[in-house]
């Protein structure tokens, strides 16, 4: 039978067991609100009449989703009994989606460019250099929460334009173009001490500051390569007040005993000096000392001039036998340079042709290598380049090239033509896993593995190799910042003042002092009068910001590497922190800067990730909290379950605060305002219960018990109707009740990381794979990883075929 | 945390003063001074510059009283421009109504990005299939771009990009991209100033900044071959959205090959002052800088297209410079509260000033024909939301500054009829010299009201 005929025919088997086994179901426990002339959300199921109808995949999602998680039927509504969810669960997943459980649609990844955190650590592993691209290159498109979605990653002119420029510059950092330097070694100024050699203040970025007026003599003592000539050079700076100052002085620089300096210095507000000379010296050590004198006493000492040591530097030996070798040169050329022109193309093309293999992280094709060659001869064959110029110039090409910016996949072996479905090489699955797992390029090890074909038969053993290596911490670091939104920590607006002044029912009195400065029209004096006001006794300092993303990350971590429940990320015992951190949390005992790990006492409020400062932060406003946010937050994050959002028209809820006489109105009082209206009931008591419950927790996550002198009331019922009076208790009901959503939107999000692209339809049976993983193994992170890891949208691609028919 | 970066900002304001009096000096000599010498006929270019402001404005601050013409006074918000008054056309009566919901639902701020420019219904889509349409600016370098180094100029003062959805399921691209080379490849903008001015002018010492730019060229131009070779061959081997994506790669190629060659026919200016550092930390400098940035482009004309995003739609930064710690998005939905309103007019009016400062700096340059460099160019300066309170996307706050080299009359209020904004881009498009572009967008034809 041909595919599109059983196609036909499982159509038809779908609309018939529609008819007959779900239409009853529905009919029972869905018609009250979706039949019978009833059609909320404009769904009613009496109304499906064609099979294009009654096969409507966007609509069997939405019902698979809101009845697993309970949202329908609504509270006190008969609901369907477990065979009858199965049963309808069953027929959504393989006859309205079709999915084949033996061989699940892998689904279509778009070829991922690599994105600035990728494209640094890539380079930083080939290379060895570490470039900026946070600053060098423009922010990633993301889709679905993350920046490594191939669709949502874009090339325009200007980032091109950056790539090759990126690529010239790495090269020329990187890779030497000549194999013997003249030697250089750099003696900082701070590193010179003695008498008169003033306090750490005047020892500040390797430099270090003398007054003119007091006598100093100090001295460092410096070893040498060998015996040879060699150019000393000294950098100072005169750096003096604003305003003229009369003080003059003597430096007296000795080399082993003889003076090769004796000047006397005046007054410049700022000039700098490098004072050079040359001398022959034995390989043994040395003795450098400087030796100032003030001319000008103290007592007619206006304002203020310095000298400053800079550095010291010390170039040689110049005789060109006695060049040292480049730091990096053997790292790139492993072999002197061969003579004759064949012998330089053969090796330009075996080093070009190892480095861009591992640059494409796939085996190269012979043209290629032959190409790039080319390049490095016609420029090595130009005067006065070197063949280690030419070299470098191909590898800067090897950047540029879409084979290094893309990650480019092929099928394992030549599929059969008329199979859908295909694994991926094992190039591509090393790729896959070190993008996944560290957000870099495949180590040798996973290469060597995919090069021999024995990377599919040890996947758990690569896992768990590669989670023990510290660039495991970008997975941490780049899934939790961005499913929980930490990065955006450090750039969210905060105003402490208004919040402070909020709690503590003092915001009037803000405004009023702002008002007061608006109206005069000066807004230059706007931060005087902030202060007037009075120092914030907490504020988000970049310290702190930095603390709270780290904790986050830091917490996500440790539930990976030491294979945790996940739950734990909702209601977890133990946290990580620093003195600052600590402060803003009310925890004693907490000294230095360091983060830490911090077990909580039973009954803390801050276990699990939800009451975390960083989450607490970035779903607030910049001079409150947002309850609305807040619930949002969870409903997007841990339930799998987001609202519609709001509809146009809905004003802020500042706005309706002048309907309350006696009091300012709590947000809490605020949101029941807004809940009252029917338009807004029915998402609102979705959310609001939730955001409402993480009240005593500021704008700046700092723990509060009143709000605009009102107490807090944390208390709530879920719209599922459980109910809980603190935000413990609700942590607890999320992390029990409401586990297997947890698991859902945990691996849906992990999932769409891992690919790199939108989790579809189709996905719904890889997803409650993962989940059934995750529960026979008590949730535990590992479960949940190899779940990922072993699926098959990870492990398989679809085959041309299947591409152009599915598209 | 202000006075924690007090000496951070200080510092940074030494930078930006000493830019700043490198701009002066470069003020000093006539843009076109070199064609001037070789005897070239002489023609000002006109340049066009695209502004956004997110989340509308206050319309009673905003609209100018009367029904139009060149006796009209400077509304609260507008009063900052009084110094270039007879060089503004403040137009009523436009409309983006591709932003609307129509079947889309919410997500008013991320469509009024998306559409601003374009004119068209955005996709919604969290990602994986984006569709746009070709921005104004875009189709207007098109025609005219191979007339200077740059095509043009996609800058951004919002540098901080956020995690997850950027408006009720819409992608973020919509939000941080005014300007769209094709309905699927957004341009990415561009805010750090240092990286503007290398990207423009070379980088490097001023000395050496023309040679290290003409020598970076050199080199890339094997690199160019190689890469493209690449590319192409890749390309047969792909289809559906991977081969989009290569194709993208590879006009992208064609386009810095194409700006090698003119660079070999132009020549590059070197703007009299030092390279500027990073982003200010101070929003105003930053705004500021990116304005100085754009104008130098002008000049020099280095570009005659420019797009500028001063904040992404839906910004809720918070203005505590004025003393405003609430959000602006948070703000703009004041259900007619007194206090709000005040404080978005104030916000509104903050930006103006923004403005003013630019447009008062292109008034006092001259070019070569004794008129002043805003005098040949057209600063549309505006939203794609008219009302934030309610999302509307009719009567958008929208001016012009400066006359389009004289296509234009300025010093006027001009009200029209529920005119669709690309009726207007059209009419700019067409005073920038483009010659037959039927339509843009959702436009009904050439807005009459500036001629």
């Amino acid at each position: 039978m041909t595919t599109v005929a059983s196609a036909q025919v499982a159509q038809r088997s779908a609309v018939s067991d529609y008819r007959n086994e779900i239409s009853p179901i529905l009919e029972d426990r869905c018609y009250e609100c979706h039949g019978d002339g009833n059609d909320k959300g404009r769904v009613a199921f009496d109304e499906l009449s064609s099979d294009e109808d009654i096969l409507n995949r966007d609509l069997w999602l939405k019902v698979l989703k809101n009845t697993r998680a309970g949202l329908m039927p609504a509270e006190h509504k008969p609901r369907p009994t477990p065979e009858e969810q199965q049963k309808l669960e069953h027929w959504i997943k393989y006859e309205v989606f079709a999915i084949d459980p033996r061989n699940p649609d892998p689904g279509r990844v778009t070829v991922r460019r690599l994105n600035r955190v990728e494209y640094r650590n890539t380079v930083r592993d080939l290379l060895g250099v570490d470039f900026d691209t946070q600053i060098e290159f423009p922010p990633d498109d993301a889709g679905y929460g993350f920046d490594n979605i191939g669709d949502a990653l874009s090339v325009s002119p200007m980032l091109m334009e950056k790539y090759v420029a990126a690529a010239q510059a790495i090269i020329a950092e990187a890779v030497p173009t000549v194999e013997k330097k003249i030697g250089e070694r750099s003696v900082p100024g701070a590193e010179f001490t003695g008498k008169g050699s003033g306090t750490d203040a005047s020892r500040k970025d390797g430099r270090l500051r003398l007054s003119y007026y007091e006598p100093a003599a100090v001295e460092k003592s410096i070893t040498l390569d060998g015996p040879g000539t060699y150019l000393v050079v000294l950098d100072l700076d005169v750096n003096g007040s604003f305003e003229f100052d009369p003080g003059r002085c003597r430096l007296t620089v000795k080399l082993d005993g003889k003076p090769i300096l004796d000047q006397e210095f005046g007054y410049y507000s700022d000039k700098t000096f490098s004072l050079e000379s040359t001398h022959r010296l034995a390989a043994a050590g040395h003795r450098m000392s400087f030796d100032l004198q003030p001319l000008t006493p103290v007592a007619q000492k206006k304002n203020r001039v310095d000298l400053v040591i800079a550095k010291v530097l010390i170039q040689g030996p110049l005789e060109r036998g006695k060049w040292v070798e480049q730091p990096n040169y053997r790292r790139f050329f492993p072999r002197p340079v061969p003579f004759g022109g064949a012998k330089r193309r053969a090796y330009a093309r075996e080093l070009l042709g190892a480095f861009a293999a591992r640059a494409y992280r796939r085996p190269l094709d012979d043209d290629t290598a032959q190409r790039l060659a080319a390049l490095a001869e016609s420029t090595y064959h130009q005067r006065g380049q070197t063949f280690e110029t030419g070299v470098a110039h191909a590898m800067a090409a090897v950047l540029a090239s879409p084979r290094f910016l893309f990650r480019l996949e092929s099928p394992a072996g030549a599929a059969s033509p008329l199979a859908r479905t295909a694994l991926i090489d094992e190039y591509s699955l090393a790729s896959r896993l070190s993008y996944f797992l560290w957000s870099t390029m495949p180590d040798q090890e996973l290469s060597d593995l995919a090069a021999r074909g024995e990377l599919r038969s040890s996947l758990a053993a690569q896992v768990k190799r590669m989670l023990a290596d510290p660039r495991s911490e970008q997975l941490a670091r780049n899934f939790s910042g961005q499913w929980l939104q930490t990065r955006d920590v450090k750039g969210i607006a905060n105003d402490a003042l208004a919040i402070l002044a909020r709690d503590d029912g003092e915001e009037k009195e803000l405004h009023a002092v702002f008002d007061a400065v608006r109206n005069q029209g000066d807004f230059s004096k706007a931060p005087q009068l902030r202060n007037k006001f009075g120092r914030p006794r907490m504020q988000l300092d970049d310290d702190t910001r930095a603390a709270m993303q780290r904790e986050t990350e830091m917490f996500f971590s440790s539930i990976i590497h030491e294979d945790r429940p996940v739950t734990e990320l909702i209601d977890g015992n133990y946290t990580f922190l620093n003195d600052k951190l600590a402060k803003l949390y009310g925890i004693p005992d907490v000294t230095g800067a360091d983060m830490r790990r911090v077990t909580l006492p039973p009954g803390s409020v801050r276990g699990g990730v939800l009451t975390q400062a960083s989450a607490l932060v970035v779903t607030s406003n910049p001079d409150r909290t947002s309850p609305v946010k807040r619930g949002l937050f969870v409903l997007d994050n841990i339930l799998g379950t987001p609202t519609p959002p709001p509809p146009p028209n809905v004003p802020a809820l500042e706005a309706s605060e002048k309907d309350f006489k006696d009091h300012e109105p709590t947000l809490r009082e605020s949101l029941q305002m807004h809940r009252d209206k029917p338009l807004c009931q029915s998402c609102h008591s979705r959310m609001d219960p939730i955001g409402l419950a993480f009240e005593n927790f500021n704008a700046m996550g700092m723990w509060r018990d009143q709000e605009r002198k009102q107490p807090i009331i944390a208390q709530g019922t879920l719209v599922t109707g459980e109910t809980f009076n603190s935000v413990n208790e609700l942590k607890h009901i999320l992390a029990t009740q409401h586990r297997l959503d947890f698991y859902r939107t945990l691996t849906d999000k992990l999932l769409t990381y891992a690919l790199g692209r939108g989790t579809e339809y189709y996905d719904t049976e890889t997803i409650d794979r993962i989940v059934q993983r995750l529960q026979e193994n008590d949730g535990r992170f590992s479960a949940l990883l190899m779940g990922v890891i072993e699926s098959a949208p990870f492990e398989k691609m679809r085959t041309s075929a299947t591409a152009t028919a599915a598209n | 945390m202000m006075n924690r970066n007090f000496a951070a900002e200080r510092r940074l304001s030494l930078d930006r003063r000493q830019f700043m009096r490198g701009l002066g000096a470069c003020i000093a000599l006539p843009a076109l001074e070199s064609a001037h010498a070789a005897g070239a006929a002489i023609t000002v270019p006109t340049r066009m510059a695209f502004l956004y402001v997110p989340n509308g404005t206050i319309p009673s601050a905003w609209w100018p009283a009367g029904d139009g013409g060149s006796d009209f006074a400077l509304p609260p918000t507008l009063e900052p421009l009084a110094g270039v008054r007879h060089r503004l056309q403040v137009i009523s009566g436009l409309q983006d109504l591709s932003a609307d919901p129509g079947l889309d639902g919410p997500g008013d701020h991320a469509r009024a990005g998306g559409t601003f420019l374009t004119g068209v219904r955005v996709k919604k889509t969290a990602g994986s299939d984006l569709r746009a349409g070709i921005s104004i600016d875009q189709v207007v370098a098109g025609q005219i771009g191979h007339l200077t180094r740059f095509a043009s100029l996609e800058l951004t003062c919002d540098a901080e990009t956020k995690s997850g959805n950027c408006d009720s399921g819409y992608a973020c691209a919509y939000v941080y991209n005014l300007s769209w080379r094709t309905p699927t490849q957004p341009l990415s903008a561009e805010a750090n100033p240092r990286l503007v001015f290398e990207r423009l002018f070379g980088a490097g010492p001023r000395g050496e900044r023309v040679a290290n730019l003409k020598r970076r060229q050199k080199e890339q131009q094997s690199i160019l071959d190689y890469v493209l070779t690449d590319a192409r061959s890749l390309e047969r081997t792909l289809d559906g959205r991977d081969r989009q994506k290569m194709d993208q790669y590879l006009t992208s190629i064609r386009e810095i090959e194409a700006r090698i060659e003119n660079s070999e026919r132009m020549p590059v200016a070197n703007p009299g002052m030092e390279t500027p550092g990073a982003v200010p930390a101070r929003y105003d400098e930053h705004i500021a800088l990116m304005f100085d940035l754009l104008l130098l482009a002008f000049q020099t004309d280095t570009t005659r297209v420019a797009t500028v995003l001063i904040a992404r739609e839906g910004s809720n930064r918070n203005f505590t410079e004025i003393g405003i710690s609430e959000g602006h998005h948070n703000l703009t939905h004041h259900r007619n509260q007194p206090e709000m309103i005040d404080k978005v007019k104030q916000i509104d009016r903050w930006y103006v000033q923004r403005l003013a400062r630019f447009l008062q700096n292109m008034e006092s340059i001259k070019e070569i024909d004794g008129r002043s460099l805003l005098h040949h160019s057209m600063i549309l300066y505006g939203s794609g939301i008219g009302d934030g309170n309610r999302h509307t996307h009719q009567n958008l706050p929208i001016l012009v500054a400066g006359s389009g080299g004289g296509a234009f009359r300025s010093g006027r209020y001009v009200t029209t009829n529920a005119e669709p904004v690309t009726n207007l881009f059209l009419t700019m498009a067409d005073a920038m010299g483009t010659k037959g572009i039927a339509q843009h967008g959702d436009s009904t034809g050439r807005s009459g009201v500036m001629s």
